[in-house]
């Protein structure tokens, strides 16, 4: 079983492109992933990382190229089905650098609300797994609290509980300990690192160096809208070919 | 002033009452469309949406309801005072919630529609329960002033000859002439009863689902 879902990549990118108004935010990305792969797409802010990561569960419409992202394609200028649209919403879960939890609801009903709207579970069965996956983050106490209640990192732990309520078959990560303190932030990194332990497929756009080194099979470095480096972790970090790679490399591993 | 005038002026609660709840009503809910024209994409519904909203604006009520009962109601459509009022008090209503909405709307962090779209939860759902209930929490304060003014609006229903409060007031005025004082100041004092419930009420509401979500 495992095996043949390996054999095929979760996720391929060819040809990605993307611009806001004159502004070229993506050019020429190509990349794939095996399921089970742990991706950190890291570099300097405003090379788009995050609109790659957007792209690929359509929060953006990429504007050139095809994405191949669990056996659903998007061709750029052709809105997708409703279907596939359902598809992959379900398929892809993500996680905010601003949490985005509902505030009005409590940390229960967050996870419950969108098992029970998406995939029809019951009140109860979709509490069920709330628990559990509250249980999973640590947070088991926090479920009948609001949102406002519960620290920043706690709130980023109920929103990966959220995500991962829906059964998805990739995660992706946009920044989410940017807006921590960075002793805070651990907590989150840990979530993180037991997710990528048991298997699950992760991309993760970050600037947390250690994690990207440590946790992650891959990483890829961006730059002004490309792809400027890829392939093994500590290979890309501690021996980057790319002028420009090495130059971000060395400003944030040295501070 | 008698006994028996205060039990008549105070007879006019009910249409007072009634005709600005129902205007009230009535506008909540077409400001719901309308403030969807105006954050539309479409510049026709847009447009549309902003000469509506500027012209229920800046037309006085009273004239609204002139224009309703006498223009409307004399000529191709027979309609009663109240239904006139109503709908006059309504529209404008429709209006000003429509701006209050989208003032509401404004308010939401964006992250909150990002959030929505990546759950994969339709557009039925992120309405009513992403939206909905935080829209409702930001416009309580300002639906409730605006209503408290619809109250005192819903006196000029009188100059059509809806029975509410200041219509029987006037007409008790007119037949006991030296008591006109008192008469109007009962009938403020019948506003302002009115009045602080809804203040209260809204205020307890608004105290309550601010508890919930504070730090």
């Amino acid at each position: 079983m495992e095996q043949t879902a390996e054999a095929r990549p979760i996720v391929e990118v060819s040809g990605l492109g993307k611009s806001f108004g004159a502004h070229r935010v993506l050019e020429g990305i190509d990349f794939s992933m095996r399921a089970g792969e742990v991706v950190a797409i890291i570099g300097p802010s405003g090379s788009g990382k995050s609109t790659l990561l957007r792209c690929l569960n359509q929060l953006e419409q990429h504007d050139e190229g095809v994405i191949d992202i669990c056996g659903i394609r998007l061709q750029a200028g052709t809105p997708p089905p409703r279907k596939d649209m359902n598809d992959l919403r379900r398929s892809a879960g993500m996680v905010f650098q601003s949490f985005n939890l509902f505030p009005h609801m409590t940390v229960l009903r967050n996870i419950s609300l969108p098992q029970e709207r998406v995939l029809g579970r019951s009140r109860a069965q979709a509490d069920e797994r709330s628990r559990a996956l509250l249980e999973r983050v640590g947070l088991a106490a926090k479920a009948d609290q609001y949102p406002a209640r519960c620290s920043g990192g706690q709130q980023q732990r109920i929103a990966i509980a959220r995500a991962l309520a829906l059964d998805p078959r990739i995660m992706l990560f946009d920044e989410p300990t940017s807006a921590l303190d960075p002793e805070i932030g651990l907590e989150v990194l840990a979530v993180m690192q037991e997710l990528a332990e048991a298997g699950m497929s992760m991309i993760v756009v970050t600037h947390e160096m250690h994690f990207a080194e440590t946790v992650s099979d891959r990483v890829i470095l961006m730059a002004d809208g490309r792809i400027l480096e890829e392939g093994p972790s500590a290979e890309v970090m501690r021996r980057p070919k790319a002028a420009r790679a090495r130059q971000f490399l060395q400003a944030v591993l040295n501070r | 002033m008698t006994a028996e005038g205060a039990l008549l002026i105070a007879g006019g609660i009910s249409w007072t009452v009634i005709v600005t709840l129902c205007a009230f009503g009535l506008g909540a809910a077409l400001g719901v469309p309308i403030c969807a024209m105006h954050v539309s994409r479409s510049r026709v519904l847009h447009g549309l949406a902003v000469v509506l909203i500027v012209i229920l604006r800046s037309v006085p009520p009273i004239v609204w309801i002139f224009l309703l009962y006498f223009g409307i109601g004399s000529g191709w459509l027979s309609i009663g005072p109240v239904p006139a009022a109503i709908v006059a008090l309504g529209v404008i209503t429709a209006a000003n919630m429509a701006e209050i909405y989208r003032g509401a709307l404004k308010s939401i962090h964006p992250g909150q529609w990002d959030a929505s779209h990546a759950l994969g939860l339709s557009a039925w759902s992120e309405f009513k329960d992403v939206m909905v209930p935080q829209l409702f929490r930001v416009t309580l304060p300002s639906a409730t002033t605006y209503l408290i003014g619809l109250l005192k609006d819903s006196a000029i229903a009188s100059t059509i000859g809806v029975m509410e409060i200041t219509y029987l007031a006037g007409y008790l005025a007119s037949k006991q002439f030296g008591a006109a004082l008192q008469i109007f100041a009962f009938a403020g004092a019948l506003y302002i009863l009115i009045s602080l419930p809804l203040a209260a009420v809204a205020r307890v509401a608004d105290a309550r689902l601010r508890a919930k979500v504070a730090q």
